[in-house]
């Protein structure tokens, strides 16, 4: 699997880095910024879970 | 209380009020009726529009990030009970909605709420962590030495919350007394604006790492900076001390969801969704008005049309969260839209997350034999203003 996010999308709500911090942080203008785009197999569904909630659908998964 | 009825305006098309029999931890009835009948039903709004009122998760989720749907024109929703108050939302009807971010759409929208977002991240919330454990400890030392039965509300919810604020927002400190009457209670728009001008005119020379500092660091023009300040003061200041309520009033209603929560601590990462999911603060979140000619989830939208999304009604969709009545910290609550969701979701919500979660863990760890007396949580009572949302009533509590 691999991750993209959006940053001009992105809308700094965090629930991204709240459910898959390994993944996801924010960065100093609380923008996404992805740690990890091709996390492990046990944090893929951390990942998936992190797209769904994103109220501005700036994760997509490539799997 | 009003009975509730269904006011017919034209023959094909049934419209309705949303229902105040409900609480905030048990929703009215007519909430499941209506999601039963489809994700969408009509409602009628306060300026005589008929509109809809989104019931069903999958709808409410489609609506809130669709892009074709304006936070104007400026209605409300019609509910039972009082009469609406002419006054929309956090609009001050000046120059001042300019910077009026859950009014804003679009490119105007996404620059004011940009110069904030910073400070309102994970990483910033995790910071703040440390004054809000001390905040929450020296409001717990107060709570104590009060006579009981007390009220958790006034005594230990609303404190906490006023205290977040200015510490997050970064109100000086000899605005702290007048910050906290001015916001809480009665209070008119252009009091709150005189006010938060003299707080400005204080801070640009006391510019520090916080919110309003940030703001006039910004180019944001000077309506700009006074009308977000103003979303700023007031969001959140109900809805934390709400919630501080509301959540613990669910865990005295369930003593064993209480004592999973003192056994199991790290209960409350996941449980804060349920609490969020159980004690939605919002009956509707502020009315959406279609663009265009939309088709979502199979129901059609006329361009004009404005519609509501109920956090009530979709928090306790069975389809997303089965057996939706039923109160469990264990559960994964995560997805719900108590925080709404979209481009103008909650922007405080990931701190609101850890100052609820240590006013709630703090109480039940510092007075183990906490017992409720009584709470208007758990009763109807009247809606708050602007949008049909809940109260935080008085939580009566005891401790021996």
């Amino acid at each position: 699997m691999k991750i993209r996010v959006d940053r001009e999308a992105c809308i700094g709500a965090g629930q991204c880095a709240l459910v898959a911090g390994s993944i996801f942080d924010q960065d100093d203008e609380g923008l996404v910024v992805l740690l990890d785009e091709n996390p492990s197999d046990d944090f893929v569904a951390f990942a998936r879970k992190a797209a769904t909630l994103c109220p501005a659908k700036a994760i997509a998964l490539d799997e | 209380m009003d009975e509730i009825k269904n006011e017919a305006k034209c023959p094909m098309h049934e419209v309705r009020r949303i229902p105040n029999d409900g609480t905030p931890l048990c929703p009215s009835p007519t909430f499941a009726i209506w999601r039963e009948e489809g994700a969408a039903t009509p409602l009628d709004y306060s300026d005589g529009h008929e509109g809809l009122i989104i019931n069903r998760y999958e709808l409410a989720k489609l609506v809130l990030e669709d892009k074709r749907f304006s936070q104007s024109p400026a209605r409300m929703p019609a509910h039972h009970g009082e009469e609406l108050s002419a006054q929309y939302g956090l609009s001050s009807g000046s120059e001042l909605d300019l910077g009026n971010v859950l009014g804003l759409d679009g490119e105007q929208h996404a620059r004011i709420r940009r110069t904030i977002l910073n400070r309102f991240s994970v990483r910033s919330a995790r910071g703040y962590e440390s004054d809000i454990k001390a905040i929450v400890a020296k409001q717990l030392e107060h709570l104590r030495s009060q006579p009981t039965p007390v009220d958790l509300t006034k005594h230990y919810a609303q404190p906490i919350s006023a205290a977040g604020h200015i510490r997050v927002l970064g109100i000086p400190e000899q605005f702290r007394d007048e910050y906290s009457k001015l916001f809480v209670g009665d209070s008119t728009t252009d009091k709150k604006i005189e006010f938060i001008r003299r707080v400005l005119d204080v801070k640009k020379n006391l510019l520090a790492e916080d919110v309003l500092s940030d703001l006039l660091r910004t180019d944001l023009i000077v309506p700009e900076i006074e009308g977000l300040s103003l979303s700023l003061f007031v969001s959140g200041r109900d809805s934390v001390a709400y919630m501080i309520a509301t959540c613990m009033t669910a865990l005295l209603n369930n003593p064993d969801q209480l004592k999973a929560l003192r056994d199991d601590p790290t209960l409350i990462m996941g449980g804060m969704e349920e609490f969020m999911r159980v004690g939605a603060m919002f009956l509707t979140l502020f009315p959406r008005t279609a663009t265009e000619d939309l088709e979502l989830a199979g129901v059609h939208i006329n361009a004009g049309q404005s519609v509501s999304v109920s956090p009530v009604a979709a928090n306790h969709d069975p389809a997303q969260f089965p057996d939706p009545d039923r109160f469990d910290l264990s559960r994964d609550a995560f997805g719900h839209v108590g925080f709404g969701h979209g481009i103008h979701g909650c922007v405080g919500q990931q701190v609101a997350r850890v100052e609820i979660r240590e006013a709630v863990m703090q109480l039940i760890n510092g007075i183990p034999d906490i017992y409720l007396v009584h709470a208007e949580q758990n009763e109807p009572g009247p809606f708050a203003h602007p949008v049909a949302t809940y109260e935080a009533g008085e939580v009566i509590v005891g401790w021996n």
